[in-house]
């Protein structure tokens, strides 16, 4: 380096040219980031938007108000509120922290070890996961009613884990063929209905299986606030008994109850945010109606769905290749590999914005097909 | 003018004006400690010659113009040339004086960095007033205590 280059290295850009560097990056940062389509999430079954602000404002409130005490051990206040809602006493109505981990305590206290659960199949995984950990077996049936029963009638048969609607077939199962399911079962093995869905259903009242609680003592269903309530984060569900079911109810619950802000959110959420819990769910029955011709259209097979997704396949398309392919036009579905259905996906519901760009992924992911 | 808050990233906290770092087109090459003890020295000689300049705008340039004119003047016997050249003679010498210290002042602040400060603007337009001042009060000195109507004042003579 001469020595007037050495001097010349410390000389100052101008602030002109600074600025319009900096202006050609700004303009930059800004064309890339309109240019850029974020990823389409529908491998997930919660919903993507945020709560009422009301619920958030509820769960401040509680949370400002005194976090250093216990919350109160039966959560009395949502429990009556849901009691009410669903016209059942309150004895027989807990809460606990998510529908899963009541499901799980069910299953621990029905099931002895080397004792069997029954479930179909495919199924929520979570069911045979609780067989597990209740040290029991779970034995997954493929097919209806008929073929439940026929498993229940194992000597070792004591929990019938059932979702209705099914995740991820979104199967519903009517409230005829519930009770024939119960009137069916051997004395001694127990019906645990997992309702987590049930709000997006429109082919029964919501409600239909809590009428067969009064002359079935072996029936519990569970409902969550997760899915089209989409308080996924604050861990709510409940589960309701029939009469005779109180003790058993008793058992299930937290031992030392469920977060008081957790509770404030679900109870917020049952007194103001029922209007945008019931748009939501009334965009993703009319999406699925949408989706479910549309996909027909292009030769998929689609199953009869009354829940928040599809379970869909396609003859010429592996599950996990229609996943990819969709993955790579920016768009998430689940696989059905992991549950042994290799040739479907499971396809969430959300608008009819992401309806639309979703056929546009499916229509390119075909395209490359041909 | 910038009034978008986003366009900072979204904080609102910026700097204060003038304190931006500078900006280089490439992080400089520093020397030595000997080399920017030089520089150092360096500096302080351009700093000498930007203040002698300086100087020389405030009496020798001016005077040497007068001086100019004069001869011009017993030369032809032409005051309105006189006057001219001297006037022509001041107005170059001076704006030639004002660039040189002008070019003096960009390489004092680069020798100043290469000699490790964190030089941001030049000192050229504090010399000039600096000196004005410096001159000013000189002249006035000359003007009312040893050669105007003070000298009179002091000698006793005034108003006799």
């Amino acid at each position: 380096m001469g020595l007037l280059d050495y001097y010349r290295q410390f000389e100052e850009v101008p602030e002109e040219e600074v600025n319009r560097e900096l202006r050609a990056e700004a303009a930059e940062r800004r064309r890339k980031a309109l240019t850029r389509v974020a990823t389409l999430d529908l491998s997930q079954t919660t919903w993507p938007d945020l709560p009422h602000a009301n619920i958030s404002s509820a769960i401040t409130f509680t949370a400002r108000r005194g976090l250093q005490r216990y919350p109160h051990l039966r959560g009395s206040e949502l429990r009556g509120e849901l009691a009410e809602r669903h016209q059942v006493p309150v004895e027989r109505l807990i809460i606990g922290n998510g529908a899963a981990e009541l499901l799980s305590s069910a299953t621990r206290a029905l099931i002895e070890p080397g004792q069997e659960l029954i479930t179909s199949w495919p199924s929520y995984p979570l069911y045979p996961i609780m067989a597990r950990r209740a040290h029991g077996r779970a034995v997954p049936v493929g097919g209806g009613v008929d073929a439940l029963l026929s498993a229940a009638q194992s000597a070792d048969a004591r929990v019938v884990a059932l979702a209705s609607p099914n995740d991820p077939t979104g199967e519903l199962l009517a409230s005829g063929e519930l009770g024939r399911l119960l009137a069916g079962l051997p004395e001694g093995v127990a019906v645990l209905l997992d309702e987590a869905l049930v709000e997006f259903s429109d082919s029964q009242p919501h409600d239909a299986s809590l009428a067969l609680l009064e002359n079935n003592s072996r029936l519990l269903v569970f409902r969550s606030f997760s899915k089209a309530w989409g308080l996924a984060g604050i861990r709510i569900g409940y589960a309701i008994g029939g009469p005779g079911s109180e003790e058993l109810l008793a058992e299930l619950e937290p031992d030392l109850g469920v977060s008081e802000v957790s509770q404030s959110g679900a109870l917020e959420a049952l007194r103001s945010g029922i209007d945008s819990m019931t748009h939501h769910v009334h965009s993703v029955r009319e999406e699925r109606t949408r989706l479910a011709a549309a996909l027909r259209e292009r030769h998929f097979d689609v199953a009869d769905s009354q829940a928040n997704f599809l379970w869909v396949a396609h003859s010429e398309l592996d599950g996990s290749e229609l996943a990819t392919r969709l993955r790579q036009a920016g768009v998430l579905v689940a696989a059905g590999a992991p549950l042994g259905e290799p040739h479907h996906v499971r396809i969430a519901l959300r608008n009819a914005a992401t309806t639309e760009r979703l056929l546009s992924a499916i229509d390119k992911a075909l395209a490359q097909a041909a | 003018m910038r009034s978008d808050p986003s366009d900072n990233g979204g904080l609102f906290a910026g700097r204060r004006p003038g304190t931006a770092p500078v900006h280089f087109r490439e992080l400089p090459k520093r020397g030595s400690a000997t080399r920017r003890r030089i520089d150092r020295h360096m500096a302080e000689l351009l700093f000498a010659a930007i203040t002698l300049l300086s100087l020389l705008c405030w009496g020798p340039i001016p005077a040497a113009c007068l001086w100019v004119g004069a001869q011009v003047n017993y030369l032809t016997s032409s005051v309105s040339l006189g006057i001219l050249l001297a006037f022509v003679a001041l107005f170059t010498l001076l704006f030639g004086a004002l660039r040189v210290m002008r070019e003096l002042d960009q390489m004092w602040i680069l020798v100043r960095r290469a000699a490790g400060y964190d030089q941001r603007s030049g000192v050229v337009g504090r010399i000039f007033a600096i000196t004005a001042a410096i001159c000013a009060s000189g002249f006035m000195v000359w003007f009312i205590f040893i050669h105007g109507p003070g000298s009179s004042f002091i000698s006793g003579n005034g108003g006799m």
